[in-house]
């Protein structure tokens, strides 16, 4: 039930599709279509003795996360993974993803982005531009993606970037915490999510490397380096300005914050790989879960936690970023976020303690 | 073969994977005249709250049950003939079964205050999806509200009161709050923790009279010391009884106590019915005791449908654990823990700068019971040293595995070992 009064009314209809979020929307696809596609935003941004409409965007990105950081930090206080983790994901857009570039530009040097990786930032491997980069910076990209990326995957699971470092998954986790719930947790999202996911993925390895191949051939093969050079146009437009910035956080008021994290970002698609083989766990307490589904309705990736958690299966998912909320609003303390061989000997135990029976019949599996 | 199950509760719900499972070729219909789906029950609240939504409780999604082939009827039942193995529902069908599971679970409790049975509008129970509904509709138009009731389902209303900004009394009979489960202690700290939360909560209070308006709404609650309470909503949470009253009426009711008696395999008196969950009545050593969790529940679904598939089934229930929140602080028990046992040693210690403490029992050198306020702990582990009879000592020293805190957020549990230290000293110094 709502509660009483015209503002809770309000925050209860700009975070349940109402006709208030929807107008959200329509302003947010708006300003990114003006932002992607124009150049409205660059006058706006010389007025403010900005040198880019991308620097006034970074601003307001910022801001955003600032602004819900602050919110995050105070609605969750008492849960000691969601401070740290906030307080590194606020961090890190401050220095990293905002005043470094700014600084480096100041000082003439390129203006690089040492929080994102290829494929999220593309160009990390696109010889055309990383060749051109001074070695320190080079040498960051193809380690940064290449080695540093897929190791601490292993070690603590995609989380350590999707929800530590990232600055879309920083917005997600900070301004877009009042519409994390709206996420479609039906199977049938879960379907759609492991096909457009893995795409996106296969198209960006397939770019790159035509960028490897015409950029080796240089000019014996013009055919090939202007289908490439179309090839990576069309992907900046669909990808980058479509899919991570028109869809991704303009649909935040109707599909939730992780519309691009979960089902496009070719970045989340790797790490969830790796996740897969690495030690990163959610633990069910066994026997212990009421089915409330709190987990489920507040998974930002659309994961059915309840089910595992009903089930008595610890998992590890692709998709789970490892926000640690599912555990945070648990009435039961039913999960805990863990990389297991890290674990102190109770991970032992879970496993020894045989839930009902061997073959739930509650189990996820049944279900699908 | 035929199965029906007779209410879509969490034992009901249970029982019918579980028949599944083992017989893709059953038909298994679920009754229930409460729900069309089956829902969460211990997640009312949270819908009260608006943190979920209605569909949101249900623990599956809808094309499971086509997938499972289940067939389900919105309906009441009103007639058992067990002579002729038919039901018949409240739409007048009727519906034939070969082995039938009572899975009814229960109803709040009404007691006998004076005042009560004038009461046309205004009182509340929270345990059905109607008594969330009739809940809601109240607080939307009042202002203030009375919770008679110290357990578990009272103060899981009251939050939901306050978070609608009503100003709400809460009646404890007890001294202390939920003296079943918690010392007085324990119960201090979650009673602080409460009446920060904005709740006028009453120890010692009970009620003398409901008091209604001429139209039979409630408008206020004397209590026996005297007190008047004014107020538009009253909650009672004074306990729930399994919902048999159907059954006293019907052409062969299965044997009564408190609920459905049933023998260690779940079977009533009649032939192919069985019962389980809240409804059912066991008896141990001539007692009659009746579980009513959601998890004892949970396992009595499952264990009463393999008994209908034929297995041989002997009702032993486990060591007994629980779990709750009490507004923000969580709570885990597990074993023996009402802090009335004779012949224990109890070692309490509340932890420093926190709504936290822990409880250890133990009787002729063995923990039997360990209760948990404001930390998050692994109850598995806490069966398994009751099982394996270990002392108190080892209990202590092993705290730590049984933590279950968010990562950063691990309770130092230095201060206790200290505090229990001192009081084996004590202990030992008194002998």
């Amino acid at each position: 039930m709502v509660r009483k009064g015209k503002s809770a009314w309000l925050v209860h209809d700009l975070t349940h599709r109402g006709l208030t979020a929807w107008l959200l929307t329509a302003l947010l696809v708006a300003f990114y279509l003006l932002l992607y596609l124009t150049h409205f935003f660059t006058p706006v941004a010389r007025s403010l003795g900005l040198s880019s409409k991308w620097t006034l965007y970074g601003l307001l990105y910022t801001l955003a996360i600032l602004t819900g950081g602050i919110h995050v930090l105070r609605k969750y206080r008492r849960n000691r993974y969601q401070v740290v983790r906030t307080s590194v994901v606020m961090f890190v857009q401050v220095v990293f993803a905002f005043s470094i570039p700014e600084i480096l530009k100041f000082f003439h040097q390129p203006e690089y982005y040492f929080s994102y990786f290829w494929p999220l930032k593309f160009d990390d491997l696109n010889p055309g531009v990383v060749f051109h980069l001074p070695l320190f910076y080079a040498l960051y990209s193809f380690l940064g993606a290449l080695v540093m990326v897929p190791l601490l995957g292993v070690f603590f699971g995609k989380r350590w970037y999707c929800s530590w470092v990232c600055g879309c998954g920083g917005l997600a986790n900070t301004a877009g915490d009042p519409l994390r719930h709206l996420t479609s947790k039906s199977s049938r999202a879960w379907k759609f999510e492991k096909i457009s996911i893995h795409f996106v993925l296969a198209v960006s390895v397939l770019l790159t490397a035509l960028l490897f191949i015409s950029y080796g051939l240089g000019h014996r093969a013009t055919a090939l380096s202007r289908f490439t050079y179309d090839f990576q146009t069309v992907y900046a437009f669909l990808v980058v300005a479509m899919l991570s910035g028109v869809i991704g956080a303009g649909l935040y008021p109707l599909g939730g914050t992780r519309v691009w994290c979960r089902n496009f970002c070719p970045m989340a698609a790797i790490l969830g790989l790796v996740q897969k083989l690495g030690s990163f766990r959610i633990a069910v307490k066994p026997n212990m879960c009421i089915s409330c589904g709190l987990c489920s309705k507040y998974c930002e990736m659309g994961i059915d936690v309840r089910s595992y958690a009903q089930a008595n299966q610890s998992f590890t998912r692709a998709s789970c970023v490892g926000c640690g909320l599912c555990a945070e609003v648990c009435p039961r303390g039913v999960l805990r976020l863990e990389n297991a061989r890290l674990r102190t000997p109770q991970g032992a135990s879970l496993v020894r303690i045989a839930p009902l029976t061997s073959a739930s019949p509650l189990s996820p599996g049944g279900q699908r | 073969m035929r199965y029906v199950i007779i209410g879509n509760g969490v034992a009901g719900i249970t029982a019918a994977f579980t028949l599944r499972a083992r017989d893709a070729s059953a038909e298994i219909l679920l009754v229930s005249g409460e729900s069309d789906y089956f829902f969460s029950r211990c997640a009312l609240m949270y819908a009260f709250m608006d943190r979920m939504s209605l569909r949101d409780l249900e623990p599956h999604e809808r094309r499971v049950y086509a997938k499972q082939n289940f067939r389900l009827i919105r309906d009441w039942v009103t007639d058992l003939d067990a002579s002729r193995r038919l039901l018949t529902l409240q739409s007048g069908s009727s519906l034939a079964y070969d082995r039938l599971l009572l899975s009814t679970g229960s109803l709040g409790e009404v007691p006998d205050w004076p005042g009560l049975n004038r009461v046309r509008e205004g009182a509340v129970h929270f345990v059905t999806l109607q008594d969330l509904g009739r809940a809601e509709s109240l607080a939307r138009s009042a202002r203030e509200a009375v919770v008679v009731g110290g357990g578990l389902i009272g103060v899981e209303l009251v939050e939901c009161l306050v978070y609608h900004r009503l100003k709400v009394t809460f009646h404890v009979r007890a001294p202390w709050y939920w003296p079943g489960a918690l010392a007085r202690e324990e119960a201090e700290i979650v009673s602080e923790h409460i009446r920060r939360h904005g709740v006028d909560l009453r120890m010692d209070e009970e009620v003398a009279e409901i008091l209604t308006t001429p139209e039979g709404r409630v408008c206020a609650v004397r209590a026996k010391s005297g007190h008047e309470y004014s107020c538009q909503l009253l909650g009672i949470a004074v306990g729930v009884s399994p919902q048999i009253a159907w059954l006293r009426g019907v052409k062969t009711p299965p044997r009564l106590g408190r609920g459905i008696q049933v023998s260690s395999s779940f079977e009533t008196s009649l032939e192919n019915v069985w019962a389980a969950g809240d409804c059912a009545e066991f008896s141990a050593n001539g007692a009659p005791f009746i579980e009513q969790i959601w998890y004892s529940a949970r396992r009595q679904g499952e264990l009463a449908a393999r008994a209908m598939l034929g297995d041989t089934i002997r009702y032993d229930p486990p060591i007994f654990y629980n779990s709750a929140k009490f507004f923000g602080i969580e709570y885990t028990a597990t074993g023996e823990i009402s802090p009335s046992l004779p012949g224990v040693q109890t070692f309490f210690c509340r932890l420093p700068a926190r709504e936290a403490s822990v409880r250890i029992t133990e009787r002729a050198g063995a923990v039997i019971g360990i209760n948990m306020l404001g930390a998050r702990w692994d109850h598995s582990i806490f069966e398994r040293w009751i099982a394996e009879r270990r002392d108190m000592d080892y209990a202590v020293a092993h705290l730590p595995e049984a933590q279950f805190d968010v990562e950063f957020g691990r309770v130092d549990l230095t201060p206790v070992a200290a505090a229990y230290h001192n009081w084996r000293a004590r202990s030992a110094a008194a002998k």
